[in-house]
């Protein structure tokens, strides 16, 4: 039992760091650290419907994109209908996401849906769709997307104080990945995430049990999509552009290798290999040049190969939930009288 | 009349083309069910076989033969070293050979750089069919699909081999059982696959510009086939290559190509959906 207190403590630990991180890094690292923030919910996304139900996605960058698009197309205040109020954006960049990809969902899982490589073959042809529509729909910028968006800002109307300052910024995207983690990580261990895992690990028995399948993998797919465009409009303050790169095959890549670096079953691991991977990125891509894209594509593949559950996936995997310890249902069974 | 001839030779050379691709996509998938996502880099590593070849100043009719062959001992080795360690997880068959793909292509960027490279056409000439000319390359490519699909029927349903081949498809471990050795099939798939691969791109380099990006361009298209298709039967499979290169052949001449890539797409996912089991493998099964 003592590596399931490690998990526990490691779990508490990384969190700490995180916040504590302003006292220790300097403005620039603090800065570059709050922006890699929205890779590693948008890793989470991943590692939730991918991880827990076993929709392998490869086009998660979909909803990243559609998130950041929606949050710089009313930031920018592109459409007037919907104001130009960072919550707006917010809510837009969540629910749109959210929305496309309960409808997607229900559309491809109802009936004998599609599964395993279908999906991931569907998706893959569906990022490249997007990526393409996207640079050629000049009301949202065409090739060059849309450039200087407006960072976060809180306030109302003409008192409205854009949010600048590095520490604020840093604790409001800390706070925002804290939350995405605490809901996720909820759902996870809730019932609910227990038939999604059964889902992932024998879709036709857990048909059989009475669970509606194509209802959880839709819930599924759409609590990604949401969660996977508020990173996406978290990502546009911070950066201040977006363009068809950041809704395609590419970025939907990247997710991918940093979700199964880390570890795609714990959502902090996939978090930590988002941070680890961009970290590394920037420290090093100047360096090695065209070598860095081959040397993660290699570790990736040793990665896969290797250690199925990431690298951090073991360290970080929390004990069961309490109520599924031990051999099934604890209290006496009455129906045996 | 002479632009419908011309369009129907545009599908019919855009689906032989992709046929070659998808072909060892397909035997891959049905023996060894992998899906081998760096198959569109194979197709890659033929044509820049090509690019290799002409700038040692070979001729290209060499690395035409070369690249199937230099692609079958890729094929060889990414089996060995990456495919026979991940056979039993199907999903990361997938994750494996799309890291392989990211690799290989930017391996080819380190070593050739990320633009595009000429190919010179090996036969400049064209030819008169009925009232239109026509490039005679391209009726040379058609030629060399045709006959490498018939060969590739041929070894499978009238040789011994191919019966081997068919045995593991229908039933692994029954065929283990009997004393094939599947371990030695699935060597064999796998290089036969990349070598058509190989030679796919080294016969399209001189019409493409050659350039780290052509794989994804066929990859997709050669996926979508299959399932548009079904994955049960090569037949299934030129169904498929003929309906995703005809349409797109056709929306391209009368809109734009991108249009083109987003209506067969499209479609392509709404046939997938309506007939998981692809147009031959019947709605129910």
């Amino acid at each position: 039992m003592r590596s399931v207190g490690a998990a526990r403590a490691a779990t508490a630990g990384v969190w700490l760091l995180l916040t504590i991180c302003p006292l220790a890094l300097g403005e620039w690292r603090l800065a570059q650290l709050a922006q890699i923030m929205s890779y590693g919910i948008f890793a989470m996304s991943l590692a939730f419907v991918w991880g827990q139900t076993g929709l392998l996605c490869f086009g998660q960058a979909i909803f990243f994109g559609t998130g950041a698009y929606a949050m710089a197309l009313i930031t920018k205040g592109l459409l007037p209908a919907l104001g130009d109020g960072p919550a707006m954006g917010l809510l837009a960049a969540t629910v749109l996401p959210g929305l496309g990809a309960l409808l997607a969902g229900m559309l491809m899982f109802r009936g004998r849906g599609l599964s395993g490589a279908y999906f991931a073959i569907v998706t893959l042809a569906a990022a490249v769709i997007a990526e393409r529509a996207a640079s050629h729909w000049d009301f949202i910028g065409g090739f060059n997307g849309l450039l200087d968006v407006p960072p976060l800002r809180y306030g109302f109307g003409r008192g409205r104080v854009e949010l600048l300052a590095t520490t604020p910024v840093y604790y409001a995207m800390l706070g925002a990945a804290g939350a995405v983690y605490g809901l996720l990580l909820w759902l996870e261990r809730s019932p609910v995430g227990t038939a999604l895992r059964a889902v992932r690990d024998n879709e036709q028995r857990t048909a059989y049990f009475g669970f509606d399948i194509a209802a959880y993998k839709s819930f599924s797919l759409a609590l990604s999509g949401a969660v996977a465009g508020l990173a996406g409009g978290l990502f546009v303050t911070q950066f201040g552009f977006v363009s068809p790169a950041l809704i395609g095959v590419p970025l939907s890549t990247e997710v991918l290798i940093w979700t199964a670096l880390g570890g795609r079953e714990v959502l902090l691991a996939a978090f930590l290999g988002a941070l680890g991977v961009r970290s590394a990125e920037s420290a090093l891509s100047k360096a090695l040049g065209d070598y860095w894209l081959l040397g993660l594509g290699l570790s990736f593949i040793a990665s896969v190969v290797i250690f199925p559950r990431g690298l951090l996936g073991g360290l970080l995997s929390l004990p069961l939930p309490r109520r599924m310890v031990g051999g099934g249902d604890p209290r006496p069974s009455r129906a045996r009288t | 009349m002479a632009a419908v001839l011309l369009i129907a030779l545009d599908a019919a050379n855009f689906t032989l083309a992709l046929l070659l691709v998808t072909l060892g996509l397909v035997i891959i998938f049905g023996l060894m069910n992998v899906i081998n996502m760096a198959h569109g880099e194979l197709f890659l590593l033929g044509a820049y076989t090509v690019v290799l070849v002409e700038r040692r100043g070979g001729s290209f009719w060499v690395a035409l033969l070369l690249a199937p062959l230099a692609l079958a001992v890729a094929g060889l080795l990414i089996e060995e070293l990456v495919i026979r360690h991940v056979y039993r997880r199907f999903i990361d068959t997938i994750l494996a050979t799309w890291g392989l793909s990211i690799s290989l292509k930017q391996a080819v960027i380190v070593v050739f750089g990320p633009t595009a490279q000429q190919v010179e056409n090996p036969l400049p000439q064209t030819v008169t069919i009925l009232t239109t000319l026509y490039p005679g390359y391209r009726l040379f490519i058609m030629a060399v699909a045709v006959l490498l699909a018939l060969g590739t029927f041929f070894l499978f349903y009238r040789t011994r081999l191919g019966l081997v081949a068919r045995a593991v498809i229908a039933n692994r471990p029954m065929a283990a059982s009997l004393g094939l050795n599947t371990r030695r099939m699935d060597r064999m798939t796998f290089a036969f696959g990349a070598a058509l691969a190989g030679l796919a791109g080294a016969v399209m380099a001189p019409l493409m510009s050659v350039d780290p990006q052509m794989g994804v361009g066929f990859l997709i298209p050669a996926f979508l086939s299959i399932l548009v298709g079904g994955t049960g039967s090569l037949l299934g499979t030129v169904l498929g290559t003929t309906l995703i290169a005809s349409a797109g052949t056709v929306v391209a001449s009368v809109w734009t190509q991108i249009a083109a890539q987003l209506v067969v797409f499209g479609l392509a996912i709404v046939v997938i959906r309506l007939f998981p089991r692809g147009l031959t493998g019947g709605r129910r099964g």
